[in-house]
């Protein structure tokens, strides 16, 4: 299943994949060919989705699930009276981050709040100091913090450089644009993990039995991570942006009636984005919805 | 070369960056530069790591960066033979492209370049594309990569090459040799284990199920056979394969490098009687701290408290 390569005169390289007639049935495949093809499968599988979807009616996953659960389908009903659409991103293990970053942008942009952007800066600048005093090279992280400020300002009308919501969905899909602020957010992450090594490291040593630095070595700072708790926590404590998760899963209620349980990840900081554009200040203005490996975003009524 | 390439692209800035980085900040371990024309193919050379086999080479190889680089590993290859590594065959290491998964975008050129270093004198465990020669075979090969660069691709590729390989040359430290009595030692047990490995090249039958004699043709990704646990059969025999994959082109190589090595001057020996001086310091002090704790011993006991009051 190796593809070999072999190497012509001039220095280019020309693959030369393995013909199937090499392979007697399944007895040649090891376990490096099967998480190969795995990996394949999963690559043509996202490609399908793209990075961020449109905005689809809630009644589109109650579609998906026609034939599913009838306790799935009675939460989707329940979800139905509080949210109004839903937009999927691609199961790439960067859905967190790419639901994240669309829907933050997306809020500023309705907001239009330059507090916010002042806010989040002077949080980002935390960030880019905390990488520096961990002993990142800046051209590490440079390019990618310099695109995510770039993406924030766009998004604030009456300048030069401001874009339209359907621009900002283009961007959103764009690789070279979604993949540089994921992989900001992805620094973010691991900065405030470690500058705060003592408070997650219990919770990592119980998860996955590593160091704290080995743990975003290996689980945050590798495109592709499936994000957990910590992941969330971990980025909304160091830009101080409330998140809140609604989870669709098969648990039911002990009283017999279906409610949808959500966690409201509140940063521990005292600096709150302003109330400029959500009701109240301590209630989440981002909510994505939970499927068990993956996340959406979720339209509040 | 700025002007010459699209700094909208993300890829290309970062590459960019790092070039710049390098030339403001460069090693004398390692020099790494991208061809004028395709700025994703990087050309190196990295010097041997020291106080091992490898100390004194310079080994070339290139570095191929994805389109979606960082966040593709890159791919290695080595063009130097080092006895290690596998020459003008894509390398499997965790920051290469073999295992995308262990690649991390933080990473960069440098690091990999440092990586790679630090990886050459660990084991390879069957890794695609990684050889298990000899010490003295590595030994010999390290003192051959400084002759000349190696061939390898376009003139533009070529003059790239030759370019890094004066710099490292100039930067260079004379390579460390071995004093003649160690280099007659070495050649004998290196015949002898060219003896065994004669048998068994020519008797596969001698080796173990799932061992296999090492592919010379390194020009493409060659899949090493991990040895299996519970194989008892001849492992002497085994090693000596694994690690002397041609015997006659080993044997030209050592030829050379003894050649070299017996021009040049012995290291000078620690004399025998400072041997002896040593020795004799290490008793000595042995002895007195037995003494001190003899007493000790006898002070803390009672019958020992008795005794010395009695006296």
């Amino acid at each position: 299943m190796q593809s070999k390569e072999a190497v012509v005169e001039d220095g280019e390289i020309k693959s030369v994949t393995a013909v199937g007639s090499e392979i007697d049935g399944w007895t040649n495949f090891g376990d490096d060919d099967i998480m190969q093809q795995q990996y394949t499968i999963q690559a043509e599988e996202a490609k399908k989705v793209p990075f961020v979807g449109d905005k689809e009616p809630l009644s589109s996953l109650a579609a998906e699930y026609k034939l599913g659960s009838p306790i799935l389908l009675e939460k989707i009903k329940v979800l139905d009276e509080q949210y109004a659409a839903i937009r999927r991103t691609r199961g790439d293990g960067n859905c967190f981050f790419r639901s994240f970053m669309f829907s933050y942008l997306e809020h500023i942009m309705e907001c239009q709040d330059q507090a916010e952007i002042d806010r989040i800066q002077a949080n980002v600048e935390k960030s880019r100091k905390a990488l520096q005093t961990l002993g990142y090279a800046d051209l590490t992280f440079e390019d990618f913090f310099a695109l995510f400020l770039e993406q924030l300002e766009s998004v604030i009308q009456g300048k030069e450089t401001s874009i339209s919501h359907e621009e900002l969905v283009l961007r959103s899909r764009d690789q070279s644009i979604s993949d540089y602020v994921v992989m900001f957010f992805r620094f973010v992450t691991s900065a405030e993990i470690q500058k705060r090594a003592e408070f997650f490291e219990p919770f990592i040593l119980g998860l996955t039995n590593t160091t704290v630095e080995q743990f975003c070595k290996s689980s945050v700072e590798p495109m592709g991570e499936e994000s957990d708790h910590m992941h969330i926590t971990a980025l909304s404590d160091a830009l101080g942006i409330p998140i809140r998760v609604v989870y669709l899963d098969r648990s039911s209620c002990d009283t017999g009636g279906v409610s949808v349980n959500h966690h409201d990840f509140m940063p521990v900081a005292g600096d709150l984005p302003n109330a400029s554009c959500s009701s109240e200040k301590n209630i989440p203005f981002i909510t994505l919805l939970y499927r068990p490996g993956h996340y959406d975003i979720l339209y509040t009524k | 070369m700025a002007e010459k390439h699209n700094l909208k692209n993300p890829a290309v800035k970062r590459i960019l960056q790092e070039l710049k980085e390098m030339q403001s900040n460069p090693s004398d371990d390692y020099l790494s530069l991208p061809l004028e024309e395709n700025i994703f193919e990087w050309q190196f050379a990295i010097r041997g790591p020291r106080d091992t086999e490898f100390e004194g080479g310079i080994y070339h190889g290139r570095i191929q960066l994805p389109s979606e680089y960082p966040f593709k590993p890159p791919s290695f290859m080595l063009l130097t033979p080092s006895g290690r590594f596998e020459t003008q065959t894509k390398i499997c290491l965790s920051i290469s492209n073999h295992h995308p998964e262990h690649w991390q975008p933080s990473w960069s050129v440098r690091t990999a370049l440092v990586a790679l270093i630090a990886f050459m004198p660990t084991n390879p465990n069957g890794a695609l594309g990684s050889l298990n020669y000899k010490k003295e075979d590595r030994r010999a090969l390290a003192i051959k990569s400084r002759e000349a660069p190696p061939k390898f691709g376009t003139p533009e590729r070529q003059r790239l090459i030759d370019e890094i390989h004066e710099y490292m040359l100039s930067k260079s430290s004379p390579v460390p040799q071995l004093a003649p009595s160690q280099v007659s030692e070495e050649h004998s047990k290196t015949e002898e284990a060219e003896a065994e490995a004669q048998v068994n090249l020519h008797n596969p039958e001698a080796l173990p199920a799932g061992v296999e004699i090492p592919d010379q043709a390194g020009d493409r990704v060659v899949e090493e056979q991990e040895l299996p646990v519970n194989v008892n059969s001849n492992p002497a025999g085994v090693e000596a394969s694994m690690d002397n994959s041609s015997s006659g082109s080993s044997n030209q190589l050592l030829q050379k490098s003894d050649a070299r090595v017996q021009n040049l001057k012995p290291e000078t020996r620690i004399q025998k009687s400072d041997d002896r001086l040593f020795t004799l310091a290490a008793i000595g002090l042995t002895i007195a701290i037995v003494v001190l704790l003899l007493k000790k011993f006898i002070k803390s006991t009672e019958y020992g408290a008795v005794f010395m009051d009695e006296s």
